[in-house]
C-alpha cells in the first residue's frame, strides 16, 4: 500500500514532465521570460512564446504580502491565546480564527471581490499611491481609474487566508515551551512581555519560523481566491502593485480551457514550477522543526 | 476443555507421563519449562547474560533483582514477546514439554496461546465490555459456540475472583473498573484461554496495596492450576508469594545475569552467594 | 513598565485583527446570501425557470463521496502499514511523502488529472473525484496514522501475548480501538474535498444539466460560485452568494462536527 502512495507521488510529477513539449521553449526562457500565446496558421504551424515569468513574480509576490502581514498577526495571536487570554476567552477566540480556514477559498474570493477589493482600492491603494506612490513607481496607481484587480489586494487576501495557520502552528510552537523556563523568569520579576521576548520567542524561533514557511507553502498554492481579485491573464509583470497581475496557479486555472497543444505543455510547466516551490519550502519547513526540536527540549 | 490442537503440545506434572523422554532432556517430572544458556539482545546490547534453569511445575516462580538486571527482559523471552520489538533477539532454548520454543518449525503465537502474560499496567481493552475483554482471547485466535463462551468467561472470572465483584455488570467498559479490578479482569482474560504457564510483570506495582493483597492471594490459589512465573521488585511480595527465587544482578557490562536460585525459604534465610545475601539485606538494589 | 503594556496592547489588537475577517465575511455572506435562498433555489436548476442549484449539491456530494470511497480504504490501508508493519527508515520516508502529498497545492492536483485523463475522456465527475482524492487521501493517512500512534502499545501487547495473530491485532484490536479518530479524519478530509475549487474546475468543468451523469462534465457548488462570480450578471452574482452560503453551511457543519469528536475522543 505504501507503494501505492509512493507511485501516486512520483506519478504526479513525472507525468506532468513528459507533458512538456520543450520542442518550442527551453526551460530558461519559460522561466524568465513572459507572454502568453498560441498561435496555429492554417497551414499547421504553431507559432508559441510561453512565459512564466510574470506568474511566478506574482505568485512569490501575492505571497510575501500575505505573509508579511499574516506572519505578524498570527503569531501575536497565538501569543495572546495561549500566554495571556483567560482560558474561556482563548477557546472561542482560538475557534473564531480557525474557522476562517473552514470557509471554502472560492467564497473567501467572492467576498474579496465584492466587499475587501473595492475597499481597499478606494482607501489604502489610494491613499499610499498619492503619497509614496509619487515617489516609488510601483507603489503608483493610474488614479483617474483605478483598477479593479490589483497584486496588493491578493496579497492580502491571503493574508486573510493563511493567518489562521500559522496562529495554529505559533501555538503549538509556543505551547510546547517548557513551563519551567517561564516560571524561572517570574520568579524573578519580570513582566509578562518580558518574558515573551526573553524567554518564548528565542525558544521558540525555529518553530515559528518553520509555521511560517509552510504557511508560505500555502499561500503559493491558492488559486481561486487570489485570481478572483488579482485580475485574470496578464502576461506581462505589472508596472506597479496596486495594478492586475497573475499568478502560477491562477494562470493555469484561467487558461486550461483554450490550451492548443504546446499550450498544454506550458500548464504542465507552471505547475512543475509550484510544485518545486512547494517541495522546496516543505523541506525548508521539516528542516527549521528538526532544529527546533533539538533545541527546544530541555 | 482446552483446545490442545492449537497450542505447543505441553506435557506437565503427570508423574504417569513417559520417563524415557523426560530421562532424555534430563529434567524432573515436574518440570514446566527448562531454560538453556538463554540470552537476550537488543540489536548488539546484551540484556540478558547465559540463563539457565528450570521452572517448577503448578508453582510460583519468583524473578527478582535490582531495576535494570533483564528480569522483564527474561521474562518476555519466555513467550515469546521479547522478539516483537524492533532489533531484539534470541539465544539459547527454551524447553516445554520436550519442544523448544525457538525451534524455526515453532509459530510464536502458538506459544503465546500456551503461555500467557499479565502486564504491569492492567490493559484491559478499552473498546470492549467486562464479558468481551475475557473472551476476547478466545474469539480472536479460535472458534467457540456463544454458550461455551458464556460459560469460560464466567469460570475465568470465578477463577480470578472477580466474578462476584462484576456479575451484574458484564456489558460495562471494561476501563470502567477500577486498578485493582482491571488487574484482575486481565487475569481473567489471561486464564481464559487455558494456558498452562501464566507469565506475570510486576502485575502489582501500579495498584493500591489494598488490591495488591488481593492479587497475592489470587497467585496462591492459582498456582494449583496453573505454572506461574512471576516478576516483581518488591523483595517481600517475593517472600510471601514465591516457591522458588531466581535472584538477578545487574553486571559490569550493564547486561543482566542469574546470580543463584533455588526455593525461597532458603534464599530469603540462608542464600548460598553473598551478593543475594546483600540484596535481600537491602544494601543495594 | 510601560512597554509592557504598549506591548500587550499590540498582540490583543493583532488578535483583534485576525479574528476580524470572520465576523465580516460571515456578515457579508448572511446579508447578501439569504435574499436569493429559498427552496426553489434548492430543489431547482439552472435551466429551470426558477435558477436553483440542486445540480451542483448533487455533483459536490457525489464527487467528494467516491473520492471518499478512494481515498478512504487506501489511506487507511496506507497508514496502517506505515504505523503498525513498517521499520523506521520505511516509516520515515513514508511521513516525507505523506507531507509532500499534503502540500501539493490543489490546482496541481487537477492539472495532473487534466493531463491526464480528460484528453481521453473529456470533462466528466469521475476525473473531479479522481483529482479530489488526490487531496484527501494524505489527509486520511495523516490523521488515521495519529489516532493509530495514540493508541496505548500496552494494547497491542495484550492481544499478542493471547496469542492472537498480528493482523487480527491490528484490526480488532488497535483499529477497534482507534474506530472514532479515524472517523473523524474521514470528516476531515470530506470537508477539504467538498470546499475545493480549482481541481474541480479543471476535471468536472461544470454544467447546466439537471441530471446527474458522473461520465460528463459535473458542477459543483464551489464551481456555480466560481462561475456566477467572474459573471458581469448580477443576478448570477446574487446566486453566488447565495450558493456560498449554503456551502458554507455544510463546511461549518463538517468543521464543528470534528471539533466536537475531537473533544470527546480525547477521553480516550
Amino acid at each position: 500500500m505504501i507503494i501505492v502512495a509512493t507511485l501516486v507521488a512520483i506519478t504526479l510529477v513525472l507525468l506532468e514532465q513528459t507533458s512538456v513539449l520543450w520542442s518550442f521553449v527551453d526551460p530558461l526562457t519559460f522561466l524568465t521570460s513572459g507572454g502568453w500565446s498560441e498561435v496555429e496558421s492554417p497551414a499547421g504551424e504553431i507559432t508559441a512564446s510561453y512565459g512564466a515569468l510574470p506568474m511566478l513574480w506574482g505568485t512569490l509576490v501575492t505571497s510575501i504580502i500575505g505573509i508579511l502581514v499574516a506572519a505578524p498577526v498570527g503569531i501575536a495571536a497565538a501569543i495572546y491565546l495561549v500566554e495571556i487570554a483567560p482560558k474561556r476567552l482563548a477557546i472561542i477566540l482560538t475557534f473564531l480564527v480557525e474557522v476562517v480556514a473552514a470557509i471554502p477559498s472560492v467564497v473567501v474570493g467572492l467576498w474579496a471581490l465584492s466587499e475587501l477589493s473595492p475597499r481597499l482600492r478606494d482607501s489604502i491603494e489610494w491613499w499610499i499611491a498619492s503619497t509614496l506612490g509619487r515617489v516609488v513607481p510601483w507603489l503608483s496607481e493610474d488614479s483617474s481609474n483605478p483598477a479593479n484587480s490589483s497584486v496588493f489586494r491578493a496579497g492580502i487576501v491571503l493574508a486573510i487566508m493563511v493567518t489562521p495557520l500559522v496562529s495554529a502552528l505559533s501555538r503549538e510552537v509556543i505551547r510546547s515551551v517548557p513551563q519551567s523556563l517561564r516560571e524561572g523568569l517570574v520568579g524573578m520579576g519580570a513582566t509578562k512581555w518580558e518574558t515573551i521576548r526573553l524567554v518564548i520567542l528565542p525558544t521558540a524561533r525555529a518553530g515559528l519560523i518553520s509555521a511560517v514557511i509552510l504557511a508560505f507553502g500555502r499561500a503559493i498554492g491558492e488559486t481561486v481566491a487570489v485570481v478572483l481579485v488579482i485580475g485574470g491573464g496578464a502576461t506581462l509583470i505589472p508596472p506597479s502593485l496596486f495594478q492586475p497581475g497573475s499568478t502560477l496557479a491562477g494562470q493555469i486555472a484561467i487558461s486550461y480551457g483554450d490550451a492548443g497543444t504546446v499550450g498544454k505543455g506550458a500548464l504542465a510547466g507552471l505547475g512543475l514550477v509550484l510544485l518545486g516551490l512547494t517541495l522546496v519550502l516543505s523541506t525548508l519547513a521539516r528542516l527549521m522543526l528538526s532544529r527546533s526540536n533539538r533545541q527546544g527540549r530541555s | 476443555m482446552a483446545d490442545s490442537k492449537t497450542k505447543v503440545n505441553i506435557k506437565t506434572s503427570a508423574p504417569k507421563s513417559s520417563s524415557a523422554q523426560r530421562a532424555s532432556n534430563g529434567a524432573s517430572s515436574s518440570t514446566a519449562m527448562r531454560l538453556l544458556n538463554v540470552e537476550a539482545m537488543y540489536g548488539s546490547f546484551r540484556a540478558v547474560n547465559d540463563v539457565t534453569l528450570d521452572i517448577e511445575a503448578k508453582s510460583v516462580t519468583a524473578f527478582i533483582g535490582p531495576s535494570g538486571c533483564g528480569k522483564t527482559t527474561l521474562l518476555r523471552t519466555l513467550n515469546r514477546m521479547h522478539e516483537t520489538l524492533p532489533g531484539a533477539t534470541v539465544k539459547g532454548s527454551i524447553q516445554v514439554g520436550g519442544t523448544d520454543l525457538y525451534d524455526p518449525s515453532v509459530d510464536p503465537v502458538r506459544v503465546r496461546r500456551s503461555i500467557g502474560m499479565v502486564f504491569q499496567k492492567p490493559n484491559p481493552f478499552p473498546a470492549m465490555s467486562i464479558a468481551q475483554n475475557v473472551s476476547s482471547g478466545l474469539r480472536l485466535s479460535g472458534t467457540k459456540s456463544k454458550r461455551d463462551v458464556a460459560e469460560i468467561v464466567e469460570e475465568s472470572l470465578r477463577k480470578a475472583a472477580l466474578w462476584d465483584e462484576v456479575k451484574d455488570k458484564l456489558n460495562e467498559p471494561g476501563v470502567s473498573l477500577s486498578g485493582g479490578q482491571q488487574q484482575r479482569l486481565c487475569i481473567a482474560r489471561t486464564i481464559a484461554v487455558e494456558p498452562e504457564i501464566v507469565l506475570m510483570d510486576e502485575p502489582c506495582s501500579a495498584l493500591d496495596p489494598l488490591a495488591t493483597l488481593k492479587i497475592e492471594e489470587l497467585i496462591g490459589e492459582l498456582k494449583t492450576r496453573f505454572t506461574i512465573v512471576i516478576v516483581t521488585h518488591n523483595m517481600q511480595q517475593a517472600a510471601r508469594v514465591s516457591d522458588t527465587t531466581a535472584f538477578f544482578n545487574m553486571g559490569a557490562d550493564r547486561g543482566g545475569y542469574l546470580v543463584e536460585t533455588g526455593p525461597t525459604n532458603k534464599i530469603f534465610t540462608n542464600p548460598s552467594n553473598k551478593l543475594t545475601e546483600d540484596y535481600i539485606a537491602g544494601r543495594f538494589g | 513598565m510601560r512597554t509592557n503594556r504598549i506591548m500587550l496592547r499590540i498582540i490583543q489588537v493583532a488578535t483583534f485583527v485576525a479574528v476580524l475577517p470572520v465576523f465580516l465575511i460571515l456578515i457579508a455572506i448572511l446579508a447578501k446570501g439569504l435574499g436569493t435562498l429559498d427552496l426553489a433555489f434548492l430543489v431547482n436548476n439552472p435551466l429551470d425557470e426558477q435558477v436553483g442549484i440542486a445540480n451542483a449539491i448533487k455533483g459536490s456530494l457525489a464527487m467528494t463521496g467516491i473520492a471518499l470511497l478512494i481515498s478512504a480504504p487506501i489511506g487507511i490501508a496506507a497508514a496502517i502499514f506505515l504505523n503498525e508493519y513498517a521499520s523506521t527508515a520505511v516509516q520515515r520516508i513514508g511521513d516525507t511523502l505523506v507531507d509532500i502529498l499534503l502540500g501539493v497545492p490543489s490546482i496541481v492536483a487537477g492539472l495532473f488529472i487534466f493531463l491526464l485523463v480528460v484528453p481521453a475522456l473529456g470533462y466528466n465527475g469521475y476525473a473531479g473525484a479522481l483529482a479530489l482524492s488526490v487531496l484527501m487521501t494524505p489527509v486520511v493517512i495523516r490523521t488515521t496514522q495519529e489516532v493509530l500512534r495514540l493508541v496505548p502499545a500496552g494494547l497491542r501487547e495484550a492481544s499478542l501475548a493471547l496469542g492472537v495473530p498480528m493482523w487480527r491485532t491490528t484490526i480488532f484490536v488497535t483499529c477497534r480501538t482507534a474506530l472514532s479518530g479515524i472517523l473523524t479524519g474521514l470528516v476531515l478530509a470530506l470537508s477539504r474535498g467538498i470546499g475545493e475549487t480549482a481541481p474541480l474546475l479543471l476535471t468536472a468543468q461544470g454544467s447546466n444539466d439537471s441530471v446527474i451523469d458522473l461520465g460528463a462534465p459535473l458542477s459543483s457548488m464551489t464551481i456555480v460560485i466560481y462561475n456566477n462570480t467572474i459573471s458581469s450578471d448580477p443576478i448570477k452574482f446574487a446566486q453566488a452568494w447565495t450558493c456560498a452560503l449554503v456551502l458554507f453551511a455544510i463546511a461549518l457543519t463538517l468543521n464543528v462536527l470534528i471539533r466536537f469528536k475531537t473533544i470527546n475522543s480525547r477521553v480516550l
